[in-house]
């Protein structure tokens, strides 16, 4: 589905992604491992056709994502079908004055008739069980409810590719259940679904192939099991810290994991 | 400065509404070509920052408060066009939902703090830090002297507004209908207020915000954001919208300039101040009053003669009507001051190719 | 606490905040206004603040203000509310700026005391101000408290605003919170790190410095939100729907707002 080659992006001069080589295949469920200032929610943005690389290519089903291709509406209208994004931030995703109206922007903005859009905001409204908000101001949601609303508004275009940036960071523990469980049973039969996180709580549940990034490359690529085995790599990559305690007069470090809930050691 | 509904008759209204429009489009026109896809959030936010500003109560030197108008930092920060919009839309949220300002008087508020304002503050701060290093302190100063400016200019024009009021909204028995004070009252009651604290307010802030930026985000003072936009479109592109849109500004402002001198009637037209309006109209006042009127300066009366001479004595009779000469007093100020922006912008056109071709 | 300028703005953020929820609050009841089509709301009311500037008469200013007070009563709007929100301020206000016309309008002299002079001109003039203002002020206020913010864009869309326009109403009203709970939550912040009250150059590089902030945060938050709008496939024309239909009370209310405001236009011209 994606293929990108020697990828390099850096924001006025900040480099952001060194020489990233990459494919992801239709269907595969990834998540993008790194600590902050690793490049995930870069990558994430030019796998939406929002930042053109700087150099190398970024290619989506074959067609590169440049500035020149995504001018063209026979191509961007369908590609913003079927590629999606959540932002980490709800509130810069929020822009519209109710909740409806936000889950109704991107079809929209795809010109979609009147009956259909309306059919598929209420439709995806009741599927995401927040149809009690529909007429509620963004700015008077609870963080949870936040982040459904813009997970409904990219669902409701029903896309084949849902790119999700944080999706949990910042909620209290049962929101974060919450949006794993929509993400989850959203995911059906041939989806692709790429996740950008730092919480290793959550991989197992999301992600099926885990790509740990470093500095702007690829630092570990693997199945989710084997890289969450493989403490040493985690710590090098800034994921767990060492844990440095005594039992009794012994004073040895390891590897810590954070998670909400259970402290795991 | 918000003007509320009530103190504008219907007439200045819809010519203030008209004033302001003529900005809004050429703004957005500049805008459009640009860029209006990548402008839409960024003035919207911006006009949400200008908001939250108005909202601030400063303290001032000698111990009282004041409120910013924030329209200085934004003509700085996104440049004239993108500033004249974000106001206007931050100003009529404010007279929407928080009844600040009225819907009638919309236009003239805009007029005034949104297109007066950000031009003002624009050229003034323009001219005076031209050629300056983002990190100089002579930005600070001149934001904080264009801040003063821009909200007293846009305060003048208010109390001009307000002023003209009686003189063509009166009834028979000449009770004011709308705002009661004269150009005489007006103008120093409204200019006290804002050459003190007002005026105070917005150059604390603005020239504390670029202090702040030089420090925490110089990117944002290199250039108008809306302008560094434009450069991804390509600087070819933008050349051609500059000049039709200037050339546009000068027929404005030539118009504004040119309709007093070309059509005004009597030399009464001028009101208030007409030498013999200046000396008659003291005593039928109040002592309070009479204090604030300046004796007819003798220079006045030549110029009174150079003024009436070329009137056609076929102009209809509400061009010799005295409001009606209030109003092209008001046009023929304003168009001075476009004249003198163009001027100033000219200028500093001039350098910056000079400084280019170096 | 630390000195006036966090405790007063941080109370005017609270009041607008405050505000809004209020709205939307008498919004949702089911009143007179809150019945009719939002259009019908915006257009009526604008013609009869229309009226209210246009006429010449102090009796039919009081007459529109009566209409005025009845609506809110219609659309069960407190009354008390109107009075906090919209009589005082406004009285305090143009109160306050008409004063000095009952002295020194021109005119036709009813009492004198000493050096002032009150003026039946300047007492008509002051009185037809303070009137105006109040019930131009009431009628626009009754528009905002019985119309979800939402409906109101929706009604400016109908009424053929140009879109992009209403799209930076939408987003900028949607921004103020934003930018409104960051600017409290900087206050907070530095209000429990300080005791005492701070001097006054001090105040102001702070507030300076929180409106930099503030700013910087602008831009940041308007890139992300473009490249949000963009990833949804915003491409620089905004789509709306308009879900509103007309009903034959619309139509008759419409009327009736016309006609009221055309009746008194015209006998107070």
């Amino acid at each position: 589905m994606f293929e990108l080659r020697e990828v390099f992006f850096d924001y006025d001069g900040v480099p952001a992604l060194q020489g990233l080589s990459l494919d992801i295949a239709k269907g595969e469920r990834v998540a993008l491992l790194g600590a902050n200032g690793s490049g995930k929610s870069t990558l994430l943005r030019l796998l939406d056709g929002l930042y053109p690389a700087a150099k190398g290519a970024v290619l989506f089903e074959g067609a590169p994502l440049t500035a020149e291709h995504l001018q063209d509406d026979s191509f961007t209208l369908p590609f913003r079908r079927r590629v999606a994004l959540v932002f980490q931030n709800p509130d810069v995703q929020l822009f519209n004055p109710t909740v409806w109206d936000e889950v109704a922007f991107a079809p929209l903005q795809l010109r979609w008739p009147k009956e259909q859009v309306v059919a598929r905001v209420d439709e995806t409204l009741r599927l995401m069980g927040i149809s009690a908000l529909r007429e509620r101001p963004p700015y008077r949601l609870s963080g949870g409810e936040k982040k459904r609303v813009a997970l409904a508004s990219v669902l409701v275009l029903d896309p084949e590719v849902l790119l999700l940036d944080e999706p949990t960071a910042t909620l209290d523990p049962r929101s974060q259940s919450q949006v794993i469980d929509l993400i989850q049973e959203w995911k059906g039969s041939s989806r692709t679904v790429i996740t950008a996180t730092h919480q290793l709580e959550i991989v197992e549940d999301i992600a099926d192939r885990i790509i740990v990034m470093e500095e702007g490359r690829v630092a570990a690529d693997g199945a989710t099991g084997q890289i969450l085995g493989d403490r040493e790599l985690l710590l090098r990559a800034n994921l767990v810290h060492a844990h440095r305690h005594s039992h009794g007069d012994v004073t040895h470090s390891h590897p810590h994991v954070h998670s909400h809930g259970k402290h795991e050691h | 400065m918000h003007i509320p509904d009530g103190y504008l008759s219907p007439s200045t209204c819809a010519v203030l509404y008209a004033g302001a429009a003529a900005g809004w489009y050429v703004a957005l026109r500049r805008l459009k070509r640009v860029l209006l896809t990548r402008v839409i959030p960024l003035i919207s936010v911006f006009a949400a920052f200008s908001f939250v500003v108005m909202m601030f109560n400063l303290p001032l030197p000698g111990g009282t408060t004041g409120h910013a108008l924030g329209v200085t930092i934004a003509a700085i920060v996104l440049g004239p066009s993108g500033a004249i919009l974000a106001l206007s839309i931050a100003l009529a949220i404010q007279a929407l939902f928080f009844g600040d300002g009225g819907i009638s008087t919309l236009g003239a508020n805009c007029f005034n703090m949104a297109i007066v304002g950000s031009l003002v503050a624009y050229g003034a701060y323009r001219l005076m830090s031209a050629r300056a290093a983002v990190g100089d302190r002579r930005r600070i100063i001149a934001a904080g002297i264009a801040g003063y400016v821009a909200v007293n200019a846009a305060a003048l024009c208010a109390a001009m507004e307000f002023g003209i009021q009686p003189m063509l909204f009166h009834d028979a028995s000449g009770t004011p209908l709308y705002a009661p004070y004269r150009l005489g009252v007006a103008i120093p009651a409204m200019m006290i207020g804002h050459l003190t604290f007002a005026g105070m307010a917005e150059a604390v802030i603005s020239a504390g915000i670029v202090a702040y930026l030089q420090v925490a985000d110089p990117a944002l003072l290199s250039r108008s954001l809306t302008l560094s936009y434009t450069s991804l479109v390509g600087a070819a592109k933008l050349r051609p919208v500059a000049s039709s849109t200037r050339r546009l500004w000068i027929a404005v402002a030539m118009l504004m300039l040119l309709t007093p001198l070309g059509i005004l009637a009597a030399g009464t037209a001028w009101g208030e101040w007409s030498p013999a309006e200046l000396a008659r109209g003291a005593s039928s006042r109040a002592a309070a009053v009479r204090s604030l009127r300046p004796e007819a300066p003798s220079g006045m009366q030549r110029l009174s003669h150079l003024w009436t001479a070329p009137f056609p004595a076929y102009a209809p009779a509400f061009v010799r009507s005295r409001g009606f000469g209030y109003l092209l007093s008001a046009m023929f100020g304003v168009g001075l001051l476009l004249c003198l922006s163009l001027a100033a912008q000219r200028v500093l056109e001039r350098q910056r190719r000079r400084r280019a071709a170096a | 606490m630390s000195g006036r300028f966090l405790e007063s703005t941080a109370m005017g953020f609270a009041r607008a905040i405050t505000r809004a929820m209020e709205s939307e609050r008498i919004a949702r009841q089911r009143g007179l206004l809150q019945r009719l089509d939002p259009r019908v709301r915006v257009v009526g009311l604008l013609s009869l603040i229309l009226a209210a500037t246009l006429t010449r008469k102090i009796g039919v200013v009081a007459a529109l203000f009566g209409v005025a007070v009845l609506l809110a009563i219609l659309s069960r709007v407190s009354l008390l509310l109107l009075l906090r929100r919209v009589w005082l301020v406004v009285l305090a206000f143009t109160g306050v700026i008409a004063l000095p016309a009952i002295f020194i309008t021109p005119g036709t002299v009813m009492a004198r005391t000493g050096a002032l002079q009150v003026t039946e001109q300047g007492l008509r003039t002051a009185t037809l101000l303070v009137l105006r203002v109040e019930t131009a002020v009431s009628l626009c206020s009754l528009l905002v408290l019985c119309t979800p913010w939402a409906m109101v864009l929706q009604s400016l869309r109908a009424l053929r605003l140009p879109r992009e326009a209403v799209a930076m109403l939408a987003m900028t009203y949607r921004y103020v919170f934003l930018l409104v709970e960051t600017a409290s939550q900087m206050f907070e912040s530095r209000r429990s790190r300080r005791v005492g009250i701070l001097p006054g150059a001090e105040q102001r590089r702070m507030a300076a410095r929180t409106a930099g902030v503030l700013l910087s945060k602008t831009v940041e938050t308007s890139n992300e939100v473009y490249l949000a709008m963009q990833s949804r496939g915003f491409r620089g024309e905004v789509e709306t729907l308009s879900s509103l239909h007309m009903t034959m009370w619309d139509y008759i209310g419409l009327l009736l707002f016309l006609l009221a405001g055309a009746f008194a236009a015209w006998i107070g011209r």
